[in-house]
């Protein structure tokens, strides 16, 4: 292990990191956060295969003998589907954002973390509340799914668990925070480099988006399921939720990001197409993400049209940033691709497709493009009366989520891991085999969802339990998924081997370095993109406009607030 | 800042395409009459532990003129449509001689004529539901406390179930009902 070497001179806490191994403190700090959200992972992960078994009419009918599926180590669909939920939206996604952010922060400035100890204290504090959470779901007292809509009631410690991670990731942003603050301080005049750059914008965003649930948690649900309040308003409670849940997948969507603006490139041996209005994207994603939540509550009734129609028209404007990062990754392939020999189009094959670290990347962006075009058919609110709670949405953000944010991911884990194990990569092959399962199942699985949710198949439902309905239209595409779904458990098996091996079995010492860049742009952008000051005060302002009126008309003392809880418990 | 030529030209394609989707939104708003679901006016909130007025007795009401009116209350695990005839008597009478013994025996029947034009309020009694007719681009999320409301067309003949689209609980995949569009 090399240690660090201090440099002298006015930059006192400039650090030589080492290329192809990590320090101490990084090892054991990252260290901790990617293994959790990978053993969350791979817990959540193994429930979905399952759940389309088990919503396939084939499946059921011919090696279920018509009793369904079983779900693995839950018995119970729903619980088995809070799992799913919890632990890879939730859990996989924050711990592995925080761990890559440390990691990304330090690294790209050169400087270590601010404060260990309050790095320390957000891990601790997201850890408790993993712990409470998973106690509530194992249990079976916390059968109410990711989006836990009041008033069905889980056991307080799921709510106190989630507040609690949600806390102890304001501690890491703040880390964060203060570290840039310190590179600023040292560094007057310097640009930062894009991936901090991005990492402090996706924390600005985080931190305001989650206020809502925190408020909806603290005042609403915590005390409710305490028995300190009685009643509680469901439209209110859906109100703070979405106020929270898109930005949260803008949340997990930033580091993906990341990897394609400042890393891929990296691994492509090219330079980013265009910085600054790779920075405007960020900044648009940053302020654009979180007045566009109403369209997740198109057809509840307690929010007026005009509400709903001013969000549909915000969430058309943050499909620029991606837009134009589509453009901006587009054109640095197609440098990468004329560089590798390619023309006008055969650059597009001449990428590095045998490489998993790029190929995951490629795979999550072409998976992106379904989602990103399913994700504009959402947010047209006439088409999404024909759609909202289908299985068409469940599609939809299994290419987002599961395809381009999780690919993404794990490109990123195929070169971190290794590097905080010390180990090389235990085999490439299995690695890319794991890489294009996963896009192939997600595909088909994508695409059976999807079909079957425009012929009405409803979401979060238990098709193979005694009693539902299934029409013979969906028949075709339940089972396409279930084919999907057997793809992508192959897949998850090689996930695992790949891990697994990398951790006990591969001898051979690191040979990729982090593909961390360190300088900020040739020519600098705007002085203006570095005011977080003024951001923060649109994003205030524009959320105070869009979200202001919704949470006035959905606020009556006298009149709403009559719902009592129910436990959602029971089985 | 520098935007290379293409990349102008390609923010104008962005700025084009989104307006012209958005455009085509307000024309199905505004010409082609699509409505989300709402709360009418005057009722915003209800209590849905003491449901009254309409939703004291929930059902179809013929107002004329093809024209009909839908209270049905969402509780777990059932929609209460007002109606005598369920899964069971329906399913028996349509095949004589065969014995319905479905868990969702007991799920209601409710029968429009084809051609008419039926106005759904939904409220909960409980938690929240979820409210979708096949094939007829209705539905609401259903909350207790507020009323949502859509109309619809029923232009053909058949069988077309509503469906509970929200997880409610135990039960949630047993929470549906079948409209019977008749042929006049």
């Amino acid at each position: 292990m090399e240690a660090a070497q201090p440099t002298s001179g006015r930059e006192t806490t400039f650090i030589k990191f080492p290329a192809l191994s990590m320090l101490e403190s990084e090892r054991s700090l990252i260290g901790i956060h990617i293994l959790v959200a990978l053993a969350a992972l791979s817990i959540g992960l193994l429930m979905g295969p399952f759940q389309t078994f088990r919503r396939s009419p084939f499946v059921t009918e011919t090696l279920g003998g018509g009793q369904g599926i079983a779900m693995p180590i839950f018995s119970y669909y729903y619980q088995a589907l809070t799992v799913h939920g919890v632990l890879n939206a939730l859990v996989f996604t924050t711990f592995f954002i925080v761990g890559f952010s440390h990691f990304v922060t330090q690294r790209s400035l050169q400087r270590p973390l601010a404060s260990m100890s309050a790095a320390w204290a957000a891990f601790v504090l997201m850890f408790v509340g993993l712990l409470l959470a998973a106690f509530a779901i194992i249990t079976n007292q916390a059968n109410v799914l990711f989006t836990f809509y009041a008033p069905l009631l889980a056991h307080w410690t799921f709510y106190l668990g989630l507040a609690l991670v949600i806390i102890g990731s304001w501690v890491a942003a703040a880390v964060t925070f203060m570290t840039y603050m310190a590179w600023r301080k040292d560094n007057p005049g310097k640009t930062v480099p894009l991936a901090v750059f991005a990492i402090v914008a996706n924390y600005i965003m985080w931190i305001t988006a989650s206020l809502g649930v925190a408020i909806e948690v603290v005042t609403m649900l915590l005390p409710l399921s305490l028995g300190i309040i009685a009643t509680t308003d469901p439209q209110v409670a859906r109100i703070l939720f979405w106020f929270f849940g898109h930005p949260l997948v803008y949340f997990w969507l930033i580091p993906a990001y990341v990897s394609w603006y400042t890393m891929l490139p990296k691994q492509l041996g090219v330079p980013l197409f265009s910085d600054s209005v790779g920075r405007a994207a960020f900044l648009m994603l940053m302020i654009f993400s979180i007045p566009v939540g109403v369209h997740h509550l198109f057809v509840d009734p307690g929010i007026s049209e005009l509400a709903k129609i001013s969000h549909s028209l915000m969430t058309f404007i943050v499909t620029v940033p991606s837009l134009l990062t589509a453009f901006n990754i587009g054109a640095t392939l197609e440098r990468a691709g004329r560089q590798r020999g390619g023309n006008m189009i055969s650059w597009v094959w001449k990428q590095p497709w045998s490489n998993p670290l790029v190929a995951a990347q490629l795979c999550g962006m072409l998976l992106f493009i379904v989602g990103g075009i399913t994700g504009i058919m959402n947010a047209s609110f006439t088409l999404n009366v024909a759609l909202h709670n289908t299985t068409w949405v469940v599609g939809h953000f299994h290419m987002t989520l599961a395809g381009a944010v999780t690919l993404t991911y794990f490109g990123i884990a195929y070169w971190l891991v290794p590097l905080i194990r010390g180990r090389r990569l235990f085999s490439s092959k299995l690695a890319l085999a794991q890489i294009y399962t996963w896009f192939a199942g997600m595909l088909l699985f994508g695409a059976g969802m999807g079909r079957a949710g425009i012929d009405g198949a409803t979401r979060r439902t238990d098709l193979g339990a005694p009693g539902v309905y299934i029409s013979d239209l969906w028949v075709p595409w339940l089972d396409l998924t279930a084919l999907g779904g057997l793809v992508l458990l192959i897949s998850s098996v090689l996930l695992y081997v790949v891990l697994v091996g990398t951790w006990f079995r591969s001898t051979e010492p690191v040979e990729t370095e982090a593909p961390i860049a360190t300088e900020g742009p040739a020519s600098s952008p705007p002085a203006l993109f570095e005011r977080w000051g003024t951001w923060i005060a649109i994003i205030i302002l524009s959320n105070v406009i869009m979200w202001g009126p919704v949470l006035l008309q959905g606020l009556d003392f006298v009149n709403g607030f009559l719902v009592p809880g129910q436990p959602g418990a029971a089985r | 800042m520098h935007i290379d030529q293409y990349e102008r030209y390609w923010i104008i394609i962005i700025a084009a395409v989104l307006g012209a989707f958005f455009a085509a939104l307000l024309a199905g708003l505004l010409i082609f009459g699509v409505r989300l679901p709402s709360t009418p006016g005057a009722d915003y909130f209800v209590n849905p532990l003491a449901l009254d007025a309409e939703f004291g007795a929930p059902g179809l009401r013929d107002m004329g003129n093809g024209q009909y009116t839908a209270h049905i209350i969402a509780q777990m695990w059932s929609f209460d449509l007002g109606s005598d005839e369920t899964y069971k008597t329906y399913f028996e009478s349509k095949n004589p001689g065969t014995t319905y013994t479905g868990v969702d025996a007991s799920n209601q029947v409710m029968r429009v004529p084809a051609g008419s034009r039926v106005t759904f309020s939904i409220t909960s009694r409980d938690v929240s539901h979820g409210f979708l007719i096949e094939r007829h681009n209705a539905n609401i999320q259903v909350l207790p406390g507020h009323i949502g409301q859509i109309t619809v067309q029923f232009n053909h003949a058949g069988e077309y179930r509503i469906l509970c689209h929200e997880y409610c609980g135990r039960a949630h995949q047993q929470m549906h009902a079948l409209i019977v569009v008749e042929e006049v």
